[in-house]
């Protein structure tokens, strides 16, 4: 049992100095039990818990009403700097969460050896004690042959230090390069090589919305899922009714919420937003709007940028970007609004109005994620739109870009380097490859390849893998090539970690249950929000309704029946409750504007978090914050060393990064291995063999993969989101018709990998070369009401190739036929 | 009850927040969000308009319902009282704004929630997130209702009707106001919904609605709703632009 248990406030507030006490001490917390209203009172009392919402990556702080001992109510909480009592439309549905009627109630063995989605696993009840026995053996047996990296550990959005971030010293300690094998892959890696090709930081942005007048949006959801998407909805309702309102442009291959919401709305052809971005910038270049005191000027001020012209280097002096001369000549000089215009389909005249109108209202900025990148020329295109931001000047200006940054945590009581045996140093020098080939040749610049695996494990290579253990992941259904997963989850030893039956679960061998977001201790570093550092806690509202466990305790308790010193290690660590303890001490030193300096106010408040971001360009110079203002001069060291962390220091429009990788990006691309790094535009490869491009999306109700089995999210109609139980598909009245279509005819997906079923729905302002559907239909084991809307999961026909650089799965590269069913 | 459509992202966070506040079935949308399209690519419009109970100050449900269920309180705001319904369904079909219901049907979210959470008490369900008992009032149409009655939105009026006697608004971003806030108000994320007192010349409401030129939708019908939309720029709903051309 919980040894921190949860308090109300009022509690709280009388035990609060004898907590802190006892946190420093490192000794367990005693907590009263919940509820010391007098017992005569009529009205139970209801307590506020603090906690972190789990329906998206974006940390919204929460308020869980408990009365009674259950949760009815969820409301976002005041004092968190994200959410600012605010939710999205996915936050209320926590309490579904919880209840969910479809939950794992326990561990859970395997008794029937064959495996398939139709085929009952016949599970059997079992004790943690024994399911963890299990998995302790296996590793164990693996250990003594000498094969440590046949195990392997694939997770999705971890959390914090408390959760995935125990996977690497697990990992170190155990022996195998496979411990943490995450899927940003499948998410959006092509932009975070964007930014860190160009700026020298691998990491999306933090982004000043509330000051910018001008968003220049490629493909990011801002109104339905783009994240912080709670923050993102306040942010909107600021900046269009602000004076000056802030003007948006939102570039995208289908009608959004977003794009209704925008001043224009540019539906280009999809994996063609480069071009788009490369003719603005063409148009910034010789029309003159650039930003001369970040960019830069010719020597005598005269706009040598003309059509087709060639500039010499020599004549313009170049302050915070470099390359921009060779990029006009090499890229820009002929990419005219005209030449843009045949490749996406949108016409000169508006390309030309959006460049005047992004190219002088400051600040301004052009933001993307996977809407342009997940396409097989994804890291170019990311590129391209980035250097916009470059142009305009809004690089860590005030309405600009920003870097994320970290959180000043306390160390672990215990160094995993102190604690690794024989077996786990000689597994670090065997230097063996990750199981999803990573770092190999073959794919030397991905950070991630949850792609490959499947293939690794079928096809035994690079060595067979014995067991895997799946958290927050579910690849057999959100992976590309789907079906390939249900043939290797055959061939090796599963382990499911998720708090709910899933499509993994069904092929699984050994189900682990979570505790659910509610009933768990966590701690919660956001992403990229304002740049400034902020963490966030979870703090459980009830004690868990089943027999579960929160995953960093599963493996801190696999680690302890590890023979050898690494079992020693997770018994001096104990369990979750001692690493976040060991973290807040870091906030003693560095307390958080709203007080926190410890465990116990972090408790309280659910959030540590410092303003302001420390750094500033100002028209072209660096200031550091002094502690009154931006008056620190920073040097060109001190902005390469905290802000373009470059080779040369600088916005490279000419990326040293990719040009390391020369060889490997002209082979994979057929580019000329001198141009390899400039942001420029290559045609991108559809997927597939179909003749209309299809898009899956997020609406606003898609949370995490969980909401597909809560009825009162799948009951709400919005655009594209199908609703209830029936899938739509998005598609234009001329192509419906060339089809014999009619709105509310059944029809057929279909494409050289697959097919799904929907119902037409006949939607005149999409483009028509593209249909449209949502994500998150085709469950086929999670839960009764996900599994009531059956066909429908793209991914069952979405063809396993992957950006060349950067190794996102192009997921919007994947073309179909569509026919009367 | 003042909406600024200029706000308003079409998020649906309203709907849930309700449901959960209120223990609402899935597809009992006390609060929904209507989206319209119109027009062609690539100039074709998507539209959208939330859409809660309007609180008629001449509401037409009151007027039809044969047992005197439906009921205007002296705050102004409309109830039903679910010992008197009978569920003939009149206020339904009497209503012209959609915002009454009736969750007897054949749910369309299968499999059916009231099986899975049943209830021991002759009430519709019972599911674990359930209003807390105390809070629930069948004389108003709070909380779960029995089998067999309409229910729509209440303002949350377990909330605003504890709010201290002549508060001119109920801010959400106010701790003092909060509580007593409705939850699609307090849920809002862009800020598109406020709550005050119309009567009150002093409120944020009734500056919004002369700022901003506050309209109501269907006018027409003489119900005088006491939900205003702000049109501004991006009109969702045609009957709201056409207005504003007439002022214009």
């Amino acid at each position: 049992m919980s040894a921190l248990e949860t308090m109300d406030r009022r509690t709280f507030l009388k035990t609060s100095a004898a907590a802190g006490a006892a946190a420093a001490a490192g000794t367990a917390l005693v907590a009263p039990e919940a509820g010391t209203a007098p017992k005569a009172a009529a009205v139970p009392e209801t307590k506020i818990v603090k906690n972190v919402c789990h329906q998206c990556p974006a940390r919204c702080g929460i308020d869980v009403y408990v009365t009674d001992g259950r949760v009815h109510n969820i409301y976002g909480s005041l004092e968190n700097p994200i959410s600012n009592g605010k939710l999205c439309p996915k936050g209320p549905l926590g309490a579904y969460v919880l209840y969910d009627p479809d939950r794992i109630k326990g561990p859970m063995r395997r008794t029937n050896p064959e495996k398939g989605r139709n085929v009952d696993p016949k599970w059997e009840r079992i004790s943690w004690g024994e399911a963890l026995g299990i998995v302790a053996a296996r590793l164990n047996a693996l250990r003594e042959k000498g094969e440590p990296h046949r195990f392997a550990i694939v997770h999705g959005r971890g959390w914090g230090a408390s959760d995935a971030g125990l996977l690497g010293s697990f990992g170190k300690m155990y022996g195998t390069p496979n411990a943490a094998l995450g899927h940003s892959s499948i998410c959006a890696d092509a932009s975070k090589k964007a930014k860190a090709a160009m700026d020298g930081n691998y990491n999306y942005n933090a982004y000043d919305y509330r000051d910018t007048n001008y968003i220049l949006n490629f493909g990011a959801s801002f109104l339905e899922a783009f994240r912080p998407f709670n923050n993102n909805l306040q942010t909107w309702g600021y900046i269009r009714t602000k004076s000056p309102k802030t003007r948006v442009t939102m570039v995208d291959v289908r009608v959004t919420t977003t794009g209704a919401a925008a001043d224009h709305l540019l539906l280009v052809k999809p994996g063609t937003d480069g071009a788009l971005a490369l003719a603005i910038a063409y148009e910034i270049l010789r029309k003159g709007w650039w930003d001369r005191k970040f960019v830069g000027d010719f020597v005598d001020g005269i706009n040598r940028f003309r059509r087709a012209e060639l500039v010499d280097p020599k004549t313009f002096r170049e302050k915070w970007t470099y390359g921009l001369v060779e990029w006009w000549n090499e890229v820009l000089k002929d990419a005219t609004p005209e030449w843009a215009s045949g490749i996406t389909g949108i016409p000169a005249k508006d390309i030309e109005t959006v460049a005047r109108e992004f190219g002088t209202t400051r600040p301004a900025m052009a933001i993307f994620e996977r809407g342009p990148t997940a396409h097989t020329n994804g890291t170019y295109n990311g590129m391209a739109i980035h250097a916009l931001n470059a142009l305009v000047g809004s690089m860590y200006a005030v309405g600009g870009l920003m870097n994320q940054m970290g959180v000043p945590y306390g160390k672990l009581p215990v160094s995993s380097d102190d604690f690794l045996d024989d077996a786990a140093k000689e597994a670090a020098k065997k230097k063996t490859p990750r199981i999803d080939r990573v770092k190999t040749k073959e794919l030397p610049l991905a950070a991630n390849n949850i792609q490959g695996i499947a293939d690794s494990i079928v096809e035994g290579k690079p060595y067979p893998l014995d067991t895997i253990m799946f958290y927050l992941t579910n690849p057999i259904f959100s992976a590309p090539n789907a079906r390939k997963w249900e043939e290797a989850l055959k061939k090796v030893f599963v382990i499911e970690t998720s708090p709910f039956p899933s499509e993994t679960g069904q092929f699984a061998d050994l189900l682990l249950p979570d505790h659910t977001y509610l009933e768990r201790w966590q701690d919660a570093p956001i992403y990229p929000f304002q740049g400034w550092p902020m963490t966030t806690l979870r703090v459980p509202a009830v004690k868990p309704v089943h027999d579960t466990r929160q995953f960093g305790d599963t493996l801190i308790e696999i680690g302890k029946r590890i023979k050898g010193p690494m079992g020693e290690y997770y018994k001096k660590l104990g369990n979750v409750e001692n690493v976040i303890k060991a973290l807040a001490k870091g906030f003693e030193k560095n307390p958080g504007d709203n007080g926190v300096d410890g465990l116990a106010k972090w408790i309280e408040k659910g959030c540590w978090y410092r303003k302001p971001y420390p750094y500033r360009q100002v028209a072209g110079e660096f200031f550091e914050w002094d502690g009154v203002d931006y008056w620190k001069p920073m040097s060109e060291a001190d902005v390469k060393k905290h802000l373009l962390k470059t080779e040369t220091g600088r916005f490279e429009l000419k990326s040293h990064y990719l040009e390391h990788y020369a060889d490997f990006v002209a082979e994979k691309t057929g580019l000329p291995k001198d141009k390899v790094g400039f942001p420029q535009y290559i045609p991108p490869r559809y997927t597939g063999g179909g003749d209309l491009h299809l898009v899956a999306t997020k609406t606003p109700m898609h949370g995490e993969g969980r909401t597909a089995n809560i009825p009162v999210a799948i009951s709400i109609y919005q655009p594209v989101a199908g609703g209830r139980n029936e899938l739509f598909l998005e598609i234009h009245p001329e192509t419906a018709r060339k089809r014999g279509i009619r709105n509310g005819d059944r029809v057929k997906i279909s494409n050289e990998l697959g097919a799904i079923y929907a119902r037409a729905h006949v939607f005149p302002a999409q483009r028509p070369d593209t249909v449209v559907l949502p994500y998150g239909f085709g469950h086929f084991a999670h839960g009764r009401w996900a599994s009531s809307r059956k066909s429908g999961n793209v991914n069952e026909m979405l063809p396993n190739v992957s950006e060349p650089i950067a190794n996102l799965a192009a997921v919007h590269a994947m073309t179909v036929k569509v026919e009367k069913a | 009850m003042v909406i600024d459509l200029e706000r308003c992202t079409g998020c649906q966070a309203c709907t849930t927040a309700c449901q959960l506040e209120n223990t609402r079935l899935p597809g009992e949308q006390w609060q929904d969000v209507l989206f319209y399209n119109e027009g062609e690519y690539p100039s074709g419009k998507l539209t959208w308009l939330p859409r809660p109970c309007m609180h008629c100050e001449n509401p037409s449900c009151v007027a039809v319902c044969p047992t005197g269920a439906t009921y205007k309180t002296e705050d102004g705001v409309v109830l039903v009282n679910w010992d008197r319904c009978i569920g003939c369904k009149y206020c339904m079909i009497a209503c012209p704004y959609g915002v009454r219901f009736y969750a007897e049907e054949k749910q369309k979210t299968q499999p059916d929630v009231r099986k899975v959470w049943p209830s021991e008490e002759g009430k519709i369900w019972n599911p674990p997130w359930a209003m807390p008992a105390h809070k629930q009032n069948v004389k108003q149409g709070i909380g779960v209702q029995p089998k067999n009655v309409v229910s729509k939105c209440t303002f949350c009026y377990h909330k605003v009707s504890q709010a201290p006697k002549g508060t001119p608004d109920l801010d959400p971003n106010d701790p003092k106001t909060r509580d007593y806030t409705p939850a699609c108000v307090v849920t809002c994320a862009p800020g598109a919904r406020h709550f005050g007192d119309l009567d009150n010349p002093k409120s944020e409401v009734r500056k919004l609605i002369a700022e901003k030129r506050g309209v109501r939708l269907n006018d027409y019908t003489g119900n005088r709703p006491q939900v205003y939309y702000l049109a501004g720029e991006a009109a969702a709903i045609p009957e709201t632009r056409s207005v504003r051309r007439k002022e214009g």
